[in-house]
């Protein structure tokens, strides 16, 4: 018994609506590696064919960016249906070694900010030019890959558990601090909290949030994601807030999405942080930025959340910051979660892609609002030779708020 | 069979390279169906292409071996054009997609057969210029397969077919030749049979299309009637006041209902029809011509215009994504393609009605008003095995009244396998006959998208009546053998 | 006569009556053939056709005759088939914008039985007194082909007698089909040599509510070439722009069409800061220029150039080369003086030559047996082998005007 719902797949009527908006297929230009020959290898699933390593590697190859789900006509739930079949890989299907292996590293590493943040060291002293040239060669393909992607660490910052509103109160919110995020982008946390707090709401920050389970959850390994949510329901819940505000695009759109195995993450209600500005409304002082900025719609945001608006509004309210759209924007920058610990290939194809768009536009800045898509992206412009900064939509409203020059974005 | 496509599979891996060349069961099942998932085959082999030289290869070696060979593009054919052979090689070009050149001073685009449509617009766009004919499925759609289908779209009313905008094409000939048909070339109009013979005389490798300068106004509104027999009088009038807008496309209560359920277009509630009217053109024509049309849709009971691209947009969505929106309201539907002449329009949707009565199937219409091109969706439940069968037979009731009213039995989405059997109720044998000879120049071993338009399979034959020897003028010295 | 050929004029007459022996007049550039009948219905052409087919007679067909003198000579003519007398409009359903017709009406007439409701069919006529089975088979085109295009292009349905007498249909009466193949695009510029078209449907367009031409008076040819780029590119989307050198100095006429013509027309003269407008076109308008004709089909963006090449082969070969047309499409005239038949074959093959890198093609249309001794008057052709192949297929006997097409064929 397979644990795909064949009514879903049912609802495809095979139109192919949904090729052009899928990186893979732009990549490779085959059917298999489309929504419609996926939900196609999905059907023959379904219909008794045992899920075959060729089978395995096209669901694999999936960003799970979901850009196909608004595009389809027919309202076919992609997102659900290849949630369900990596889910039924993961069930039904043996790895070979190496990529067992390389899963249980990722899996055992990534979703525990405490093992993150003690990679620290090491990875600093790998970022060193001259020890990075020796070790480099040794390193496994996938680690290697991995190890790119790794931004400059920065000394790490401790939040406090509450931060004040400035002004009148306003709202009480609970701010999610993420893996990634809280390891190698701490300044982006930080943002987020003062940037909530000058718009006058207390910000409450549980310690030992762990993981929101969205790498779990995308990866087919429901059961784990759902510890993980469950846990980070009841820290929350402890702490005594019901909305809790999500800076990391992929975590808001799995902790929205919700699911049967999920249920103490559930009463609480998760709002991307872009999405909760714009419902309190603007209230604190916008100074002036003067900076040409492109900002990039993280697939899970824009695809999975429908978030393309408020971020541009947000950035637009800045005085003189002007705002740029990247061509082909909603096309995924192969960052999607672990996909460039897994498909570093594709993903390299897919961030070089996107670094050319965004060098396209001639900003002197690139906005993201997730993580995963600004370690990806910069890692492909730094390839590319391009010199450009890229910070958190949290980070350019920082610097608005409080005044800062525009140089504080650019280092 | 098996031998001779892993023999050829082995051939194309030494021409291609392997992973241009598609040998796993489970893969090639992908692509087993086109847009029209009734029929379906699993091909014996794919082949991705990137070269025409390629493709005069993988043919060359089909017709060496005798394989039937079928091009692909995007696969969202609605008439199973690109059904494939189980026997045979399945040709795709989806990885041709370079936009080769934008000529603006020469109104023209030279691009890949894997191109889509949009892109070509969007390529030329920044120009003001962009490729006029808009097929539904245009974001989608690769030029190769408008070639092969002779794509229409809401716009050709005033703008015309695939047809009227190909300058010229390079092809593979069914015998692995590198040929170009080009319109300026004298002598019989090959680029203009070739284009719409659904894949049967050859594979475009490379296409030159007209580009169309963007026009200096477009102005759409949105009429809501209280039924299609009101809207159709609309556009009977301004069809009628001389009036060529550059769209006129109509859609009945059933298929706004699917597009409100699919993309909430929110068109004006209570409608039995929307009209949606589009003008373009010089400034001044379109404000006047515009003034006349509002006259003209005197019934409607609301009338929206759209003030921007984006209010554009948005009446457009409704009609652009109707078809997979019926999706929405019934578990299965078959999308019909029929023309009758305009001025039968009436008779023939009152007739539709009461077909649709006697078969107990509901039925939503979405049609290009202005040219008579109709799209009644058959809607039906699949969990019932009668219901495809009556689905099926009010479906084809539909195309006979199309011929009975002198109309055609696909306006758009060509014969393919789908409709190859309807054929005849519209052509004679001699009409089809005459057909096959312009297949049998091309293909005389029937090995190019076989199976496809004709009703029943047909031999070539040698040329029939073709002197042996030496022709007397020959031998005389009065003519020369070519 | 000899007893043969009276079996054969009997045996003719029986199946069309108005059949008469063939004179001077009906000469198919220059070859005259031995009968010429004018078949009543579309069933005597076929009965013709299969007698033919049967007696292994050549055929060639006429409409007015107006293009006769065009193409080659066919290889072998016995009977000319004169379809002038299947003239009928068959059927105008003016809210389908449709009309249905025999291939011997003319162009004049059918327009003005067409205005009387308000449409057209947006065909030029530019030798004159053509059919409309003429204009198919020799797919002539003129100024306003820019916006309507060519025959091919509103040609919707076709009925044809094959070699063997087969009738046979494609197409429709609507303009958006397209089931089966469109052997219309075939028969359009096949010079009667796949059968005989004894119907054809159009597709119509509203006659315009108000006509304008822009006529510019460029001081060179620069000038005229840049003026003419701006029209094309302009939104005030004329609907012909030609150009015109055959009346002395060069003139450009851009038409407008629509209740707005002329205050489009104005705008830009305003803009191109010259000409004036008129309600009339200039006299030279869609028509070919005198003397030896010829065709030079070129891509739109390769205009300035063409002009050029022309005007350096004319100075080099000491030619007077008058050119009238616009993007696309010229015409040029040149001596019809035999003893210059050396000099304008020499000036042929030079621009044959020359534009064949820049695209374009050079079809020699009118000229007397001396120029025609010097060149093909078609050239080399495009896809020639395809073109013989489908000649094979529908004309395994080679009876229809055999060589009088491009290729021999």
């Amino acid at each position: 018994m397979s644990g795909i719902d064949p009514e879903l797949i049912d609802d495809c009527v095979h139109c192919g609506f949904c090729l052009p908006a899928c990186p893979t297929y732009l990549l490779w230009g085959e059917e298999m590696d489309s929504p419609r020959g996926r939900i196609n290898l999905m059907e023959q699933h379904v219909g008794g064919v045992p899920i075959t390593p060729e089978m395995a590697g096209h669901f694999d190859a999936c960003l799970g960016c979901m850009a196909c789900v608004p595009v389809c006509p027919s309202g076919v739930r992609y997102d659900l249906l290849i949630e369900q079949t990596r889910a039924e890989v993961e069930r039904s299907y043996r790895r070979p070694p190496w990529e067992r292996a390389l899963r249980t590293l990722v899996f055992h590493l990534f979703p525990y900010p405490r093992r993150l943040r003690l990679l620290r060291g090491p990875l600093r002293l790998y970022q060193h030019p001259g020890l990075r040239r020796r070790i480099r060669p040794l390193l496994p393909a996938p680690v290697a890959a991995m190890s790119e992607l790794v931004p400059p660490i920065r000394p790490r910052i401790r939040l406090p558990r509450v931060v004040r509103a400035r002004g009148e109160r306003r709202a009480v919110v609970g701010m999610l601090t993420g893996c990634v995020q809280d390891a190698f982008f701490a300044e982006v946390n930080s943002a987020t909290a003062r940037v909530l707090a000058m718009e006058g709401c207390d910000v409450i920050i549980p310690g030992a949030q762990g993981c929101c389970g969205a790498l779990s959850e995308h990866s087919g390994r429901a059961e784990e994601a759902a510890r993980f949510s469950d846990r980070l329901g009841e820290v929350f819940t402890r702490a005594g807030v019901d909305a809790v505000v999500v800076n990391a695009a992929g975590c808001g759109s799995s902790l929205k999405e919700g699911s049967p195995l999920r249920e103490r993450a559930a009463p609480l209600a998760f709002h991307d942080l872009t999405e909760f500005l714009m419902e309190l409304g603007p209230r604190a002082e916008r100074h002036p930025l003067p900076l040409s900025v492109a900002y990039h719609d993280a697939c899970h945001l824009a695809h999975a959340q429908g978030i393309t608006a408020q971020p541009r509004t947000l950035l637009r309210q800045i005085p003189g910051l002007t705002l740029r759209e990247i061509p082909s924007g909603q096309t995924c920058c192969g960052s999607a979660g672990t996909y460039n610990l897994f498909q570093p290939d594709a993903a390299r194809e897919l961030g070089d892609l996107k670094a050319a768009n965004v060098r396209s536009t001639g900003v002197d800045l690139l906005v993201s609002g997730n993580p995963g898509c600004s370690l990806q992206i910069a890692s492909a412009l730094s390839r590319a030779g391009v010199r450009l900064p890229v910070a958190h939509t949290a980070q350019v409203l920082d610097a608005s708020l409080r005044g800062l020059s525009r140089k504080a974005l650019r280092a | 069979m098996a031998d001779r496509l892993g023999e050829l599979a082995r051939r194309f891996t030494g021409l291609l390279g392997s992973d241009s060349v598609i040998t796993d069961p489970v893969r090639l099942r992908t692509y087993e169906c086109d847009g029209l998932t009734v029929h379906r085959t699993t091909p014996g082999l794919v082949v991705l292409p990137t070269t025409a030289e390629q493709i005069a290869a993988v043919v060359t070696e089909c017709v060496r071996t005798r394989t039937p060979y079928v091009a692909r593009g995007s696969g969202t054919g609605l008439s199973g054009g690109a059904l494939p052979r189980g026997d045979g090689v399945l040709i795709v070009t989806t990885r041709m997609r370079r936009v080769l050149e934008i000529d603006v001073v020469g109104r023209r685009a030279v691009v890949e057969p894997g191109v889509t449509n949009l892109a070509i617009t969007q390529a030329a766009l920044p120009h003001g210029y962009y490729y006029a004919p808009d097929p539904s499925s245009q974001q989608v759609c690769s030029i190769g397969g408008n070639l092969a289908e002779n794509s229409g779209g809401a716009h050709c009313l005033k703008y015309g077919f695939t047809v009227n905008h190909v300058l010229a094409a390079e092809i593979v000939t069914p015998d692995g030749e590198i040929v170009t048909l080009d319109a300026l070339d004298p002598g019989y109009d090959l680029l203009g049979a070739f284009v719409g013979s659904e894949g049967t005389l050859g594979i475009a490798t490379k296409t030159t299309v007209r580009l169309t300068r963007l026009p200096e106004k477009v102005k759409t509104l949105l009429a809501a009637f209280e039924s299609t027999e009101a809207g159709g009088r609309a556009v009977s009038a301004v069809i009628g006041a001389g009036i060529v807008p550059a769209a006129i496309e109509m859609m009945d209560a059933l298929a706004i209902e699917a597009a409100e359920a699919s993309v909430r277009c929110e068109y004006p509630p209570g409608a039995g029809a929307v009209l949606i009217v589009e003008l373009d053109g010089p400034e001044e024509e379109v404000a006047a011509e515009y003034a006349q049309v509002v006259d003209l849709c005197s019934e409607a009971f609301e009338i929206r215009i759209a003030a921007d691209d984006v209010e554009r947009a948005a009446i457009w969505k409704g009609r652009k994504s109707a078809f997979a929106a019926v999706g929405r309201i019934s578990p299965a539907y078959i999308v019909q393609d029929g023309v009758v002449p305009r001025t039968a329009l009436p008779e023939v949707l009152a007739r539709i009605d009461a077909l649709s009565a006697e078969y107990g199937c509901r039925v939503a219409n979405v049609f290009h008003a202005g040219d008579g091109n109709l799209h009644p969706l058959v809607l039906f439940d699949d969990a019932d095995p009668r219901a495809g069968a009556r689905a099926e037979e009010l479906s084809g009731a539909i195309l006979d009244l199309c011929v009975r009213h002198g109309g055609s039995i696909t306006g758009e989405h060509g014969v393919g396998v789908d409709k190859s059997r309807y054929m005849p109720r519209m052509f004679s044998e001699d009409d089809l006959d005459a057909m096959h000879r312009l297949r049998c120049a091309f293909d005389p071993w029937n090995l190019c998208n076989p199976g496809k338009i004709f009703p029943t399979p047909r031999l070539c034959g040698e040329v029939p009546g073709v002197r042996r020897g030496v022709h007397p003028l020959v031998a005389s010295g009065e003519a020369e053998l070519w | 006569m000899v007893t043969a050929d009276r079996g054969l004029f009997a045996a003719l007459s029986r199946v069309c009556p108005d059949v008469r022996e063939a004179t001077e007049d009906d000469a198919i550039t220059g070859v005259i053939p031995s009968w010429t009948a004018a078949p009543a219905t579309a069933a005597e052409a076929a009965a013709l056709m299969r007698l033919a087919a049967h007696h292994d007679l050549a055929v060639t067909a006429r409409g007015a005759g107006t293009k006769l003198d065009w193409g080659n000579p066919p290889r072998r003519a016995d009977l000319l088939v004169d379809l002038g007398n299947l003239d009928g409009i068959l059927e105008h359903q003016a809210g389908d914008l449709v009309v249905r017709v025999q291939p011997g009406v003319r162009l004049d007439p059918l327009a003005r039985i067409l205005a009387e409701q308000g449409q057209q069919l947006a065909l030029d006529d530019p030798v004159g007194g053509a059919t409309v089975g003429g204009t198919i088979s020799t797919a002539v085109c003129g100024p306003r082909r820019l916006r309507y295009g060519a025959p091919r292009d509103l040609l919707i349905g076709v009925t044809t007698v094959l070699a063997d007498g087969t009738i046979t249909r494609s197409g429709g009466k609507v303009i958006k089909n397209v089931a089966g193949y469109d052997l219309g695009k075939l028969f359009t510029g096949a010079f009667g040599t796949l059968g005989l078209v004894v119907e054809a449907v159009f597709r119509l367009h509203p006659l315009p509510a108000a006509c304008a031409w822009l006529i510019l008076n460029p001081a060179d040819r620069a000038t005229a070439v840049s003026a003419m780029r701006t029209l094309l590119h302009s939104q005030a989307a004329p609907s012909a722009i030609e150009w015109d050198s055959a009346q002395g100095p060069p003139e450009v006429a851009a038409l407008f069409e629509g209740g707005a013509a002329e205050s489009r027309a104005a705008a830009l003269r305003r803009s191109l800061g010259d000409g004036r407008t008129s309600d009339r076109p200039p006299p030279w308008w869609g028509t070919h220029p005198d003397g030896t004709l010829i065709e030079v089909r070129f891509p739109v963006g390769r205009f300035s150039e063409v002009l050029g090449e022309i005007d350096e082969a004319a100075r080099d070969h000491a030619v007077a080369a008058r050119t009238r047309g616009g993007f696309g499409l010229l015409h040029v005239g040149v001596s019809e003086d035999p003893a210059d038949a050396p000099d304008t074959a020499a000036f042929i093959m030079r621009i044959r030559g020359n534009l064949a890198a820049l695209g374009g093609v050079v079809i020699v249309r009118r000229a007397a047996g001396a120029v025609r001794d010097r060149v093909d008057v078609w050239g080399p052709g495009g896809a020639v082998r395809l073109m013989r192949r489908v000649k094979e297929r529908f004309d395994p006997q080679g009876l229809l005007s055999p060589g009088r097409l491009v290729g021999g064929v």
